[in-house]
């Protein structure tokens, strides 16, 4: 049994003129201590499928199908008091921007230990040491100064750790990173990252990164899945994932990166644009923007065929059309 | 060789300061029992300077709020330096009047970050596209202008029938075309591109640097590309420099920055590019605090988080130096050999 093991994951937004359905059929499961990206453009469903497993997907949204078992519970039937129990205690988000995030009227020290008071009795001096002994270990630097300060008193990297350091402080055995760097510079976002290793390690934290950058993915994380207009379109260990992908968009995304190409030269491009939730092209949601599109993309999405450790759903795959083009989306130069 | 030698742009000596308590009351402040009046001001550039030869592509990097931005919009006349000057193919062009200004205005166009926000919600496109034209040949024949229009819409891939949508009914990889095709119809020869690829998704920003590397190309175009992804310069760069808090660290043909960084800063950088292949990041770790730029320290202002500090880092500032290959740097580690290759 995984630590939490999402099946079938449908989530729907109804509206005026029919039903848009985000997440169709989102499947993945993380063991504790164990790391999964979620990789993906902006529109892939990513969030989406985040705030569903927190029970935070915005109104008038829901989840219309599937389960997501947290150490052994269903969360997607729970109450929303049993709900407040498990979200920001056992299971804690860190987001995007730490300056939204954080309150600017209140100090540190009074956000942070607010988490705790919600989720433990404890008296306020405890929290206090807990709170400080916990900004220790992200690596702030005099941890007793900071505890008193307020957010913009900060710097960006340092706000983004207190945030990490908040979302510890109950203990949690599951962290979501909804793109925790992505405001951040480079020698900061290593930082961080490099942060989010060695707490996973040390305390067998499950994370789940979710991000558009492949790097970071690559660097952090050993299992991923690629998601497209709301669907998994592949899943596995992350070096297989880089070195030998399947899903025709899988290799446009590597191989779109300037890092893949000689400099000077043409970058591969994957053409068009990710189809907004109001127009899935029918089918494989991919096909208008693929090389390799046969009659039944058009049609039918592809089943999950095994390929290796990875999972794939693509007909060109199974059709095994991929072994003449070891590089897809190359253009002759 | 007389072609590389050919200097488009050139900075001197620049300094920009922004004042951050303006008002009379807020520089009131007592020490020792004396009423003293204090200004203070973030000191976004100090001491740029820079050269842009026609025809390359002269990335800028370097971490948010060190003063990259500010170094664009001063040459292209959007502020006024504090002091030092511009020199655009050889005349000076920081102190004139934007009526003087407007022949160049013509010739060196801006791209922006977000085209959410650089095209106008309540013109069409056609609209958004005609205006420089029309702006900068006055009398110009209506016949001519659609003409041109169509052109530039057409080379950046941008169907020219949609001539009629506003801009809310673009993606935004295609929001960024239309502005690069605005700052093409008025066929500069520089171009100043302020992160224009970092608001867009992964395979977006692959179409984009194309159109931008075709450009280039077809219009004999120089850039100067601002930009902090480090992955994105490797390609599209020709020079890089590298900037920390309004001082240039490190200026460097892209191959020799890439394969042999120098300044203590750029190496930390360089290592910290999130890449494909390595499982684990290696990276140099910076230690210390960032200083604000309203506070700067005497000496180097790298040097509270630099590992190469000595007593003269804290004393005097480095000045960007030739090593001899096309290399400057400004580090006086570097210049003393106390650094290991």
């Amino acid at each position: 049994m995984g630590l939490l093991e999402v099946q079938n994951l449908e989530v729907t937004f109804p509206t005026r003129r029919g039903d848009l359905v985000a997440l169709r059929d989102v499947s993945f499961s993380v063991e504790a201590g164990e790391r999964l990206g979620i990789v993906g453009e902006s529109g892939a469903g990513k969030s989406v499928a985040a705030f569903a497993i927190l029970n935070l997907v915005s109104r008038p949204g829901y989840i219309s199908s599937g389960k997501i078992l947290f150490e052994g519970t269903d969360l997607s039937k729970l109450n929303p008091q049993e709900m407040r129990h498990i979200r920001g205690n056992r299971i804690s988000m860190i987001f995007q921007d730490p300056m939204m995030t954080m309150n600017p009227v209140l100090t540190v020290g009074v956000q942070m230990t607010e988490a705790l008071h919600a989720h433990r009795e404890i008296s306020a001096e405890k929290a206090r040491s807990l709170a400080i002994q916990t900004l220790a270990r992200v690596h702030i630097p005099s941890p007793e100064k900071r505890f008193d300060q307020f957010p913009h008193e900060l710097s960006g990297g340092m706000r983004q750790r207190v945030v990490i350091a908040t979302s510890l402080l109950t203990e949690p055995s599951l962290i979501i990173a909804d793109e925790p760097t992505t405001a951040l510079d480079v020698t900061i976002q290593a930082e961080i990252m490099d942060l989010l290793l060695e707490l996973c390690e040390l305390s067998q934290v499950g994370l789940i990164l979710i991000t558009h950058d492949l790097g970071v993915i690559s660097q952090v994380t050993q299992h991923a899945i690629v998601m497209y207009a709301g669907r998994v379109v592949e899943s596995g260990p992350i070096r297989e994932m880089v070195q030998n992908a399947q899903h025709p968009y899988t290799r446009g995304l590597i191989s779109a990166l300037p890092q893949q190409t000689t400099p000077g030269k043409r970058l591969n491009q994957i053409p068009g644009v990710m189809p907004s939730l109001t127009n899935i092209p029918n089918g494989c949601a991919f096909h208008p923007r693929c090389e390799l599109v046969m009659d039944n993309c058009q049609t039918r999405f592809p089943e999950f065929k095994i390929k290796g450790k990875k999972r794939v759903a693509c007909h060109a795959v199974d059709a095994d059309m991929l072994n003449g083009h070891s590089n897809p989306g190359q253009d002759e130069v | 060789m007389n072609q590389r030698m050919n200097t488009l742009v050139q900075v001197d000596q620049l300094y920009k300061e922004f004042p951050v308590n303006s008002g009379f009351l807020e520089q009131l402040s007592l020490t020792g029992g004396h009423l003293h009046l204090r200004q203070e001001s973030v000191k976004a550039i100090n001491g740029v300077d820079l050269e842009i030869i026609k025809g390359e592509a002269l990335c800028l990097v370097g971490e948010s709020g060190c003063g990259k931005s500010t170094v664009a919009r001063v040459i292209m006349g959007l502020n006024k330096p504090t002091s030092g000057t511009v020199y655009y193919e050889g005349q000076r062009i920081d102190h004139l009047s934007s009526g003087k200004m407007m022949p160049f205005r013509r010739r060196m166009q801006m791209i922006f970050q977000n085209p959410y926000a650089s095209l106008n919600p309540r013109m069409t496109i056609r609209k958004i596209l005609e205006e420089p034209i029309r702006f900068h040949n006055p009398g110009i024949a209506r016949s001519e202008v659609l003409e041109r229009v169509g052109e530039v819409m057409e080379s950046v891939g941008v169907d020219p029938s949609w001539g009629e949508r506003f801009p809310h009914e673009f993606s935004g990889g295609q929001r960024q075309r239309i502005s690069i095709a605005r700052a093409l119809t008025v066929d500069p020869e520089f171009i100043v591109a302020d992160e224009p690829i970092s608001a867009l998704d992964v395979s977006i920003q692959a179409q984009v640097l194309n159109l931008m590397m075709e450009a280039r190309e077809k219009h004999s175009l120089t850039y100067l590309f601002i930009t902090h992804d480090l992955s994105v310069v490797e390609h599209f760069g020709t020079r890089v420099a590298v900037m920390y808090l309004g001082a240039l660290c490190e200026v460097a043909p892209t191959k020799k920055l890439f394969s042999f960084p120098r300044h203590p800063y750029t190496r930390a950088l360089l290592s910290a590019i999130p890449r494909l292949d390595e499982a684990r990041p290696n990276y140099i770790k910076l230690r210390g605090e960032v200083v604000t730029p309203i506070n700067l320290p005497q000496g180097c202002v790298f040097q509270t988080r630099c590992s190469f500090v000595n007593a003269r880092c804290k004393e005097e500032p480095p000045k960007l130096q030739d090593t001899g290959d096309g290399v400057c740097v400004a580090c006086h580690a570097v210049e003393e050999q106390r650094l290991q290759a």
